[in-house]
């Protein structure tokens, strides 16, 4: 991200970068960068947060109002408030481990649905495929099917890394739905720790990890658990 | 839920030394104040329009995102899954924050917003992104953009 406002203003674009990860950016050196002290992937913060949003943005493009010489890290002072568990959130399915994939999905849709109602949005559509699809589509693999790609032009590999993250999406959104305010971890130990879909995906990457397929192999090994959910032993 | 100091030590490591390219300046511009800029977002999220390609891989090219997008129409295709994607599933300004830029432009703290914004794939060695990134400069000058807020996740 850094090195982009490197390229972009020695084009003539002044730049003020927003940065996760402090190391690189002290590495980069950009002409401005805001660092945030918030978790990975939330580069302005707290979800429908609209007031701390917009603190952070007016902090980052204040700088580039200073002419303080590059290079210019500045740091944001405030947490993301909605790091911090909800204890009023709810599951929106209770753990049932004799629950089958296609099940589970299926009995998710109507929460689904009103989640992606209130949010007016869903995030579910990299694969293409209707989210009951994908399921089946994982479960094939799970079977050790191996099967062709559902999607024209996508790798069969690709399809399922596409469809796993359809998948993961559908499943924390509808987590969105209920009146709490979960947070991301909250979301996750959910989703990896209680449903079908989370053990379905760890087997599936234990399945693939050290397949002769090099591009299966990359997929279960990057793309299907994240590294702090991966049980011990994989 | 994944502060860098969350990560494994190896991938902490990795993330923290990433590609970084090394520059012997550092370029400096400067403009008029903010009221009177035209402010454009360039995020390094994979972000893609709905019906646009998704980012496959560690692709160098860049993604445009009309600034009459949707909230529905925005889909993130990083190839990283180590990254919280709950925050821009429930609110799109997390990573992408149009609502409060224009709200910005509204009040006047702002000049206005830029007709375009782009999306790299972050996970990228930058090097291979240089010509692209000037690619976007100049389409971003053509639209009088003057800031640009840098967005990665």
């Amino acid at each position: 991200m850094s090195a982009l406002g490197h390229y972009l203003e020695e084009k003539g674009i002044a730049t003020v970068a927003i940065s996760l990860i402090r190391p690189q950016t002290e590495n980069t050196r950009p002409p401005r960068a805001l660092w945030v002290p918030f978790e990975l992937g939330r580069p302005f913060g707290s979800p429908s947060d609209a007031d701390f949003q917009r603190r952070v943005i007016v902090a980052a493009l204040g700088m580039l109002e200073r002419s303080t010489r590059p290079v210019t890290i500045e740091d944001f002072a405030e947490d993301d408030p909605r790091e911090r568990s909800d204890p009023a959130w709810r599951p929106p399915l209770a753990a049932d481990a004799a629950r089958s994939l296609e099940d589970e999905i299926a009995a998710l849709k109507g929460v689904y649905r009103r989640s992606v109602a209130v949010r007016g949005r869903s995030t579910v559509g990299l694969s293409g495929l209707p989210i009951a699809e994908a399921g089946r589509y994982i479960v094939a693999w799970l079977h050790g099917a191996n099967p062709e790609s559902p999607v024209a032009g996508m790798s069969a590999p690709l399809a399922l890394r596409f469809a796993a993250d359809d998948l993961k999406a559908y499943y924390l959104e509808a987590a969105l739905a209920g009146a709490g305010r979960p947070s991301s971890r909250q979301q996750a130990d959910w989703l990896w720790q209680t449903t079908a879909a989370g053990a379905a995906l760890v087997a599936l990457r234990r399945a693939h990890i050290a397949s002769p397929d090099e591009r299966l192999k990359l997929i279960a090994g990057n793309f299907l658990v994240p590294a702090l959910r991966v049980p011990p032993g994989g | 839920m994944a502060r860098l100091t969350d990560l494994p030590a190896a991938m902490a490591e990795r993330l923290a030394a990433l590609d970084c390219p090394s520059f012997t300046t550092t370029p400096w511009v400067e403009g008029p104040p903010l009221p009177q800029r035209r402010v454009a977002v360039v995020s390094s999220a994979g972000l893609v329009v709905r019906g646009e390609p998704p980012f496959r891989g560690r692709d160098a090219d860049y993604r445009v995102i009309p600034t009459a997008t949707r909230p529905d129409q925005l889909l993130i295709s990083h190839i990283s899954i180590n990254f919280d994607r709950t925050g821009f599933q429930e609110d799109w300004n997390v990573v992408f924050p149009l609502d409060r830029l224009r709200e910005l432009a509204a009040a006047g703290a702002i000049g206005s917003v830029a007709t375009t914004h782009y999306s790299f794939m972050g996970a990228t060695d930058p090097v291979l992104m240089e010509d692209n990134a000037r690619d976007v400069a100049g389409h971003l000058k053509k639209d009088g953009v003057d800031a640009v807020l840098l967005s990665p996740v």
